[in-house]
């Protein structure tokens, strides 16, 4: 790994980061099937605009937007404490099958009901934090080894045998469905900001701002579970109940996101690689750069997926993942040039 | 600290019971070193006393009170364990990793307070790290490594340090450093001391008092005289020796070790291909 950069520059680089948050906000809202110019923008947002601007605003883009940032929140600050715990840089809600707990009980949900009141939307997340929680807990209890607690390699593997499962039961519902119903699935399952509206980003602003607040409450705790369990637990820490605890509010990020933007949980893992890589791990500041790393990712592969081909859109996952994985690529090959060099 | 006991301890993984019918005081102020082959319950001990592992049945009693009835942080403001090579995370200078040493003095957010980093740098002077204390943990030598976990556990500021095989993967300067150095704060801040060793002649020459488990059971303890002999070997390790006193600190050293069993084993092994 690169040598992170210095701390004082920290503070700076967030800042500039959420100027680039910023930035890519404006140019979210500009962009699209008709283009707002930059300098109306402002008016617009002021409550100077004519009903057609305001519509297409405040109905279709802000909400867009800021689910997007919601969502990237989410997933990233929910990778970053799942990979933290496990101590498995590969660790995310997707491949731990959290997503796909949560994913079959939206996708039932969405499937047995059309429309959806303001009621069904705020309860969305709850039952998709159910089923994410009841598969974390499966999940838990077959990964804890008797007298050892939990061991990281198992909730890997277990994980992803439970998220093969439970796609197989997807698959096997969605074989039920007319045509429609399954062209939601699809989308749902390549991860996408499918639906947006106030209502749902009301429904989903709780449960990430909790999820922040708690996890930066608790960044000196991560820093010291990254040192193995059992020196955590002798510095003072009480391993079990703040594992326990950080896996419910990651499980609780992950799932309320989830609902929203169907599987685009690479972000989970890409946004927290990237926010380690330029600030190190101390969390106190990996977490808020995690945080925004992944409200960019989000935001920006949804406004090039809406624009790219518009009037259709590309869904966001697939665009992250586009993005994401000649990323991965660069590491891997970066990561066998550096052990080359070493062994000279 | 006053005292520190061991009750009628039992210590078990699942169904399999690694430490039996245990009972022990370990002596305040002393270095205290504790010996046994390899699977003989040496580092579950550890462990229990050390509140990472629960006990079956029986307990550990620190100045009568039963460790598990302390919060973690009370209890770590009191003991400090080192477990055995343990892993820095990527990317921490030594003296951010020593400053963890002080999250059980620490209120809420962890803001470091002008004492925590008082000792944090008294931490990295007492073991020699001062000039290397911005230096990352992942680009040390395996000595320095250690080093670096010693002044965490000092920053902890505990009269007890638990260590487990903090010689292992060392070689012989940097073994007879690190055990230097924690006599050095056995003596001059008198912190107890209780560690894991292999090596029975280190052990002999720095611990006041000695510790042989076997099979979860305590075979003999007191001093390196009195544990250090020709039947505890034989007994515990299946070895024949030979012990002499070293001239300098009169302490047992073993000279000359052989297999017991040896045709025994051969005589098994032949079997198995036979």
């Amino acid at each position: 790994m690169n040598t992170p950069i210095k701390k004082k520059s920290h503070f700076s680089l967030l800042l500039l980061w959420l100027f680039l948050l910023i930035v890519l906000f404006f140019i979210s809202i500009n962009a699209g099937y008709t283009d707002i110019p930059m300098k109306d923008i402002l008016r617009i947002l002021g409550g100077g605009g004519s009903t057609n601007e305001n519509l297409v605003v405040f109905e279709f883009r802000l909400p867009r937007i800021i689910i997007s940032i919601l969502v990237g929140i989410g997933f990233s600050l929910s990778g970053c404490v799942l990979q933290g715990i496990t101590r498995n840089p590969l660790a995310d809600p997707g491949l731990m099958g959290i997503n796909a707990g949560a994913g079959i009980v939206v996708v039932i949900f969405m499937t047995l009901s059309g429309t959806i009141s303001l009621l069904g939307v705020m309860a969305l997340p709850i039952f998709s934090f159910l089923g994410a929680l009841l598969t974390s807990a499966l999940l838990y209890i077959i990964s804890t080894k008797k007298g050892y607690g939990l061991a990281p390699t198992r909730l890997i593997l277990n994980g992803v045998a439970i998220q093969a499962g439970i796609n197989s039961m997807m698959t096997i519902i969605v074989l039920q469905l007319d045509d429609t119903q399954y062209d939601f699935l699809a989308i749902w399952q390549a991860g996408s900001i499918y639906n947006s509206n106030w209502k749902l980003v009301l429904a989903l602003f709780p449960w990430i701002v909790f999820g922040m607040i708690y996890l930066f409450f608790k960044s000196r705790e991560l820093d010291l579970l990254m040192v193995g369990d059992e020196l955590a637990s002798g510095l003072g820490v009480a391993v079990t109940k703040e594992k326990k605890g950080l896996l419910f509010v990651a499980v609780a990020l992950s799932a309320a996101s989830v609902t929203v933007s169907g599987s685009l949980h690479f972000v989970g893992l890409l946004g927290p690689h990237l926010a380690r890589r330029i600030v190190g791990a101390r969390h106190q500041i990996l977490l808020p750069f995690c945080a925004i790393t992944g409200a960019i990712l989000v935001l920006a592969a949804d406004t090039i997926g809406r624009t790219i081909v518009a009037p259709s859109v590309i869904p966001a996952g697939i665009i992250a993942a586009i993005l994401g994985a000649p990323y991965f690529i660069y590491l891997m090959i970066g990561n066998s040039r550096t052990k080359k060099e070493v062994r000279k | 600290m006053k005292e520190f006991k061991i009750k009628d301890l039992e210590v078990a993984y699942g169904d399999q019971t690694i430490i039996k019918q245990l009972n022990l005081e370990i002596p305040i102020g002393k270095i205290t070193t504790i010996i046994g082959p390899n699977g003989c319950g040496k580092s579950t001990f550890l462990k229990t006393i050390g509140r990472i592992m629960k006990a079956k049945h029986g307990a550990v009693y620190l100045d009568a009170k039963d460790i598990h009835e302390l919060s973690s942080k009370e209890f770590a403001r009191q003991l400090a364990i080192l477990p055995q090579s343990p892993i820095a995370p990527e990317g921490l200078t030594a003296q951010e990793l020593v400053s963890y040493g002080r999250y059980a003095h620490q209120k809420g957010f962890g803001k470091e307070s002008a004492k925590d980093q008082e000792i944090v740098k008294w931490a990295l002077e007492v073991t020699n790290l001062s000039e290397l204390s911005h230096r990352s943990v992942d680009n040390m030598s395996g000595g320095q490594r250690q080093r670096v976990w010693i002044a965490m556990a000092l920053a902890q500021e505990t009269e007890m340090i638990l260590l487990d095989e903090p010689t292992t993967y060392l070689d012989v300067a940097y073994q007879l450093e690190v055990l230097e150095l924690l006599e050095d704060l056995n003596r001059i801040y008198g912190c107890t001391i209780v560690m894991v060793l292999h090596d029975i002649n280190l052990a002999s020459r720095y611990a006041d008092y000695l510790i042989a488990l076997k099979q979860g059971k305590v075979i003999v303890e007191g001093t390196p005289r009195e544990v250090i002999t020709k039947e505890m070997l034989k007994e515990v390790y299946q070895i024949e020796s030979d012990i002499v006193l070293e001239e300098q600190s009169k302490k047992p050293i073993c000279v000359s070790y052989r297999l017991m069993n040896k045709k025994k084993l051969l005589e098994k092994e032949l079997k198995v291909v036979g």
